[in-house]
């Protein structure tokens, strides 16, 4: 599981690819850690190249979500495919973690 | 002579102890349970002192001394290798709720059908007898794999064996654990009048952990399926109990509907699982529509909407998890939801479980040798067309 990060000042752009499964789910949430530092203020997350999100994905996703939460930073995601924008939705996801067309929009809700 | 199984009985009602042997005596006979009795709760735990090789204890809640409650809180501090069943009175869920969080394993309600306190004690004890051996090897080994082994008997012992089978109503269920991954659960509830809760359900995680989360929720969905006749305040309910102290951020999505034969509606509330197929005599087949619910067990006060069908004859509801839809083939396809229309399409579904039998199969052919990610459900009920 790899990750790239870019930095804006407080904003923080991670990039995932691949499939966020139960297999390497810890792995992504270990490689979100340690990318995300104190100061950041957003994270958007930009899932294009990411290929199938599982429930354990899904879980540390929201896990990232909730830690942001309690600093009051937050997160967005942008970039789903069809497929995994259907998974945000049927689990409820999308009305809990706002979801973005693709990064311009994202950057754009942050006014 | 030898039994199998002692189960203690705690209730001030001196008439149980008379019934409980008069309608268990054939278990009793065949020497599979030996049933020894308290009136208090002070009495039971000096009995669990005396009599460490006894397996269960199934409590009645109001009793004198000491009452039920307070007695499944002391259990483990007597005999930490228990489990208990709780007597509640019908819809008492403050109370089933107070016992769950306190350990009690499975509750049964007054008064007692008899049917279903021998499934009951079957199933608790089963349970323990997975759990015990499944401590034994995790003593001996302790690795993450066998860690999975723990939390898949976990998974296994709560799933129901049996089925209605009645005209109006035939069900099957099925689940096909995935290796090392567990997650997904299913439950048949009788309900009053006839009417009968199906919930199916799929845990965010895996390992010890989420086998616990799945079993509090198997058990407060139960209990609020019959302390509740609408489907999305049991979602609600279950919601609210979940999202206390879940600093795991782990949740569950679940579909949970109630099935009336008589009038042949289904009712049913979604949080965040895939919608069921409404598969019809001809062979067609549609989604049902969602309700917009969230995943259970994240945020508080959530509301879930519920909807309902009116099954014609024939009709046939195909619920499942994800690992059906998203099983994947060797080039990476997903199965989706299209394909398992297909599975349906031409052919009047008349077999409940040769229609639950199909999906697996056509699930099973179409991954070929892809190693299955996912625990795959499905749970199949059918209103046949000849009204049987």
């Amino acid at each position: 599981m790899e990750i790239s990060t870019e930095r804006e000042g407080t904003l923080l752009v991670a990039r995932a690819g691949g499939r966020l499964d139960s297999i390497n789910a810890r792995e992504f949430d270990d490689a979100l850690k340690s990318a995300i530092s104190e100061s950041d203020q957003v994270l958007i997350m930009d899932l294009e190249k990411v290929s199938y999100v599982s429930s354990a994905g899904l879980r540390v996703i929201l896990l990232t979500a909730k830690n942001l939460q309690q600093r009051s930073a937050k997160l967005l995601i942008c970039s789903l495919a069809e497929p995994i924008r259907e998974v945000f939705e049927i689990s409820g996801f999308d009305k809990i973690i706002p979801i973005h067309a693709d990064l311009t929009a994202a950057r754009a809700s942050l006014g | 002579m030898s039994w199998k199984y002692k189960i203690l009985v705690v209730d001030d009602e001196p008439d149980l102890e008379r019934l409980m042997l008069q309608r268990m005596r054939r278990d009793i006979r065949a020497g599979l349970y030996k049933f020894v009795f308290a009136h208090n709760g002070l009495e039971a735990l000096d009995r669990l002192k005396e009599e460490p090789d006894i397996d269960l204890v199934l409590s009645d809640i109001n009793m004198p001394k000491m009452d039920g409650l307070t007695l499944i809180e002391q259990i483990p501090k007597v005999q930490p290798d228990i489990r208990s069943v709780i007597i509640s009175a019908y819809g008492d869920m403050k109370n089933i709720r107070t016992a769950m969080n306190r350990g009690a394993f499975d509750f049964v309600t007054k008064p007692i059908d008899f049917d279903d306190l021998k499934l009951t004690i079957s199933r608790t004890l089963q349970h323990l007898v997975e759990w015990r051996e499944a401590l034994e090897s995790r003593d001996k080994l302790v690795a993450l794999q066998n860690e999975l082994g723990v939390a898949s008997k976990i998974q296994q012992s709560i799933l129901p064996t049996r089925f209605p089978d009645k005209p109006g109503c035939r069900m099957f269920a099925n689940m096909k654990p995935a290796r090392n991954v567990g997650g997904d659960f299913f439950d048949v509830i009788h309900l009053a009048d006839g009417r009968i809760g199906i919930a199916i359900a799929d845990v965010s995680d895996k390992g010890v952990p989420a086998a616990l989360f799945m079993m509090s929720c198997r058990t407060l969905i139960k209990g609020a399926a019959i302390g509740k006749t609408d489907p999305g305040e049991v979602l609600h309910e279950v919601n609210q109990l979940l999202q206390e102290d879940n600093d795991a951020a782990m949740f569950v999505t679940v579909f949970y509907g109630v099935y009336d034969p008589d009038s042949r509606r289904f009712h049913y509330a979604n949080g965040g699982h895939n919608s069921p197929l409404v598969v019809h005599a001809d062979g067609s087949s549609a989604e049902l529509p969602l309700t917009g619910g969230i995943a259970l067990g994240l945020i508080p006060d959530l509301d879930y909407d519920n909807k309902s069908v009116t099954l014609a004859p024939g009709d046939l509801i195909v619920m499942y998890t994800d690992g059906v839809t998203e099983a994947f083939d060797e080039e990476g396809n997903q199965f989706g939801t299209q394909r398992l229309q297909e599975v349906f399409a031409g052919a009047e579904p008349t077999d409940v479980q040769a229609a639950n039998r199909s999906v697996f199969e056509a699930v099973e052919k179409f991954a070929g040798d892809t190693p299955q990610s996912d625990d795959i459900t499905c749970v199949t009920l059918l209103h046949g067309s000849d009204g049987g």
